[in-house]
């Protein structure tokens, strides 16, 4: 196609979006709102993920040794369960370091009691496994090494929690694909409403030769554009409520949230790219149909 | 030029518009079609227009096998035909000049080359100093003369007019006939259907009479 049939294409489509404003508002809108569901679903699942991360991964149990085993005796024991089968690595965590975790949560003078030779806490062993399948055998086989005091079963967190990530995942592909099918839905509605109110300038186009795709084009930009202007405007909204969100939610759980710096280029990146996407499949979708009418029949003469 | 072999069409409905009908228009000709409506002109006009495809026979315009014809062939075969409509079918929210121009940019022609051919036509069809008024300050012969424009600006190597007067009162009639024939003088082949018959008979060219589906008569040009 030669290139000033395509400026003037370009003008009609966006000119179409400023003649059909109301219309444009309004699938811009619903657009707008599932993008932002689908970011804040697929946010939710990056932040599961990034929670089970911190807790400490699914496979690493913390193993308490007996309050007299001393540093040394420790490291000891340490490299023993090494050579347990299935077992990794193992990380020495001194009882100075264990205090530490609780550094925050707890009063500064109760702290400072608790640090040196008032510090309750044992020596400990961080056990990585290989495989979390052979779990109990593994357990057994460290709790049965002498020194040790008892183990932290984090498998049952650890479970709940990769279940919710699960469930979280899933439930976001689902609620996109839902979103994605309902955008199209609406903004080809919108082009078709387009399509309808120009009928009679496509029906003369077509009588003097225009080829389908020139007919096209206009209606693809039109969505195309909805779709870019949907994505930019829920970016923006998708990074202020994001922090809200983060800021209030800071306050009332104890867990590490994904920055916005983070995540937000890729948000922003993927709500453009998928607006533009929606907008265009969109349209392509009401067009195809009608197209094969003809004269009077596509002027619904 | 157009040929019609043995062509039928018969619509889902059940209708037999077209009866076997055959007939040969060469290039350059100036031919009315006439008949009483239901008689199949329209069937006729939408068949040489790929709007229709027939129930059985062979059709060839300008050079294409229309029955046989791929869907994304067809706006090949409408740049080589300019149609004026009955009704004007003119953009109301458009000036005379982008009326013409759009038939231009529907066929991605270069502005340029819009600019140059839009003026040229309209003088053509006597509506100079008229490109920037709307078709609603225009009469009815005017406004027909813009469609006339429309359908010339691309160079089409035929014209078909469907009813072309039907809208307009009788003198100005005389005047877009006339015009229609200044642009045969030309070369471009003319095809009117009408059924004003004082208007065919002071014109004195070939005329094809289609009744029931069936060409009845096809009276000779006596003037090539």
């Amino acid at each position: 196609m030669k290139f000033s049939g395509l400026g003037y294409l370009i003008k009609e489509g966006i000119k179409s979006i400023w003649t059909n404003r109301m219309m444009s508002i309004a699938s811009i809108g619903v657009l707008i709102s599932c993008l932002l569901l689908t970011g804040a679903a697929e946010l939710l699942t990056i932040n599961v993920s990034s929670a089970l991360e911190s807790i400490g991964g699914t496979n690493v149990t913390r193993v308490f040794l007996e309050q007299h085993i001393t540093d040394l005796e420790a490291v000891h024991i340490g490299d023993e369960l090494a050579r347990i089968p299935n077992v990794e690595k193992t990380v020495f965590i001194s009882k100075d370091d264990a205090i530490k975790d609780y550094q925050d949560t707890l009063r500064e003078d109760i702290f400072e009691q608790l640090t040196g030779e008032g510090n309750p806490m044992p020596n400990a062993i961080d056990v990585t496994m290989t495989d979390l399948a052979y779990y109990d055998d593994t357990i057994a086989a460290v709790l049965a090494t002498e020194g040790v005091e008892s183990a932290r079963d984090t498998r049952e967190i650890a479970q709940k929690l990769t279940m919710l990530n699960d469930l979280v995942g899933t439930m976001s592909l689902w609620i996109m694909a839902a979103l994605v099918l309902i955008s199209i839905f609406i903004i080809s509605n919108t082009i078709r409403m387009t399509m309808y109110s120009r009928r009679f300038e496509i029906s003369i186009m077509k009588s003097v030769g225009a080829t389908d795709t020139f007919v096209r084009i206009p209606f693809v930009i039109e969505g195309m554009v909805i779709g870019l202007i949907s994505g930019v405007i829920a970016s923006g909204l998708l990074a202020v409520l994001y922090n809200v969100v983060l800021n209030t939610m800071k306050d009332i759980v104890a867990l590490s949230f994904v920055p916005y710096s983070q995540v937000g280029l890729w948000a922003s990146l993927a709500f453009v790219v998928a607006g533009v996407a929606i907008g265009a499949l969109g349209s392509v979708v009401s067009i195809g149909r009608y197209l094969r009418k003809e004269g009077n029949e596509l002027l619904g003469w | 030029m157009i040929e019609f072999r043995n062509v039928s069409k018969v619509y889902p409905t059940g209708t037999h518009a077209l009866n076997k009908a055959s007939l040969t228009i060469e290039k350059g000709e100036f031919v009315f079609i006439v008949g009483s409506s239901g008689a199949g002109k329209s069937t006729f006009l939408k068949l040489i227009m790929r709007e229709e495809v027939p129930t059985s026979g062979s059709i060839i315009v300008n050079g294409m096998q229309l029955d046989k014809m791929k869907r994304r062939h067809v706006p090949m075969l409408r740049r080589t035909m300019g149609i004026v409509f009955q009704d004007f079918r003119l953009i109301d929210k458009m000036t005379v000049y982008d009326n013409v121009a759009f038939a231009m940019r529907a066929i991605g022609a270069r502005p340029r080359a819009i600019k140059k051919r839009v003026p040229y036509i309209l003088e053509l069809v006597g509506l100079e100093g008229k490109g920037d008024r709307y078709p609603s300050e225009l009469s009815g012969g005017e406004q027909q003369r813009v469609g006339l424009a429309r359908a010339l600006v691309n160079n089409p190597q035929m014209i078909i007019a469907d009813e072309p007067t039907g809208n307009i009162d009788p003198e100005m009639s005389y005047e877009i006939i006339e015009l229609l024939s200044e642009i045969n003088k030309r070369g471009t082949t003319i095809l009117i259907v009408t059924h004003e018959l004082d208007l065919v008979q002071s014109f004195n060219r070939r005329v094809i009479t289609i009744e029931k589906g069936v060409v009845v008569s096809d009276t000779v040009d006596i003037q090539s």
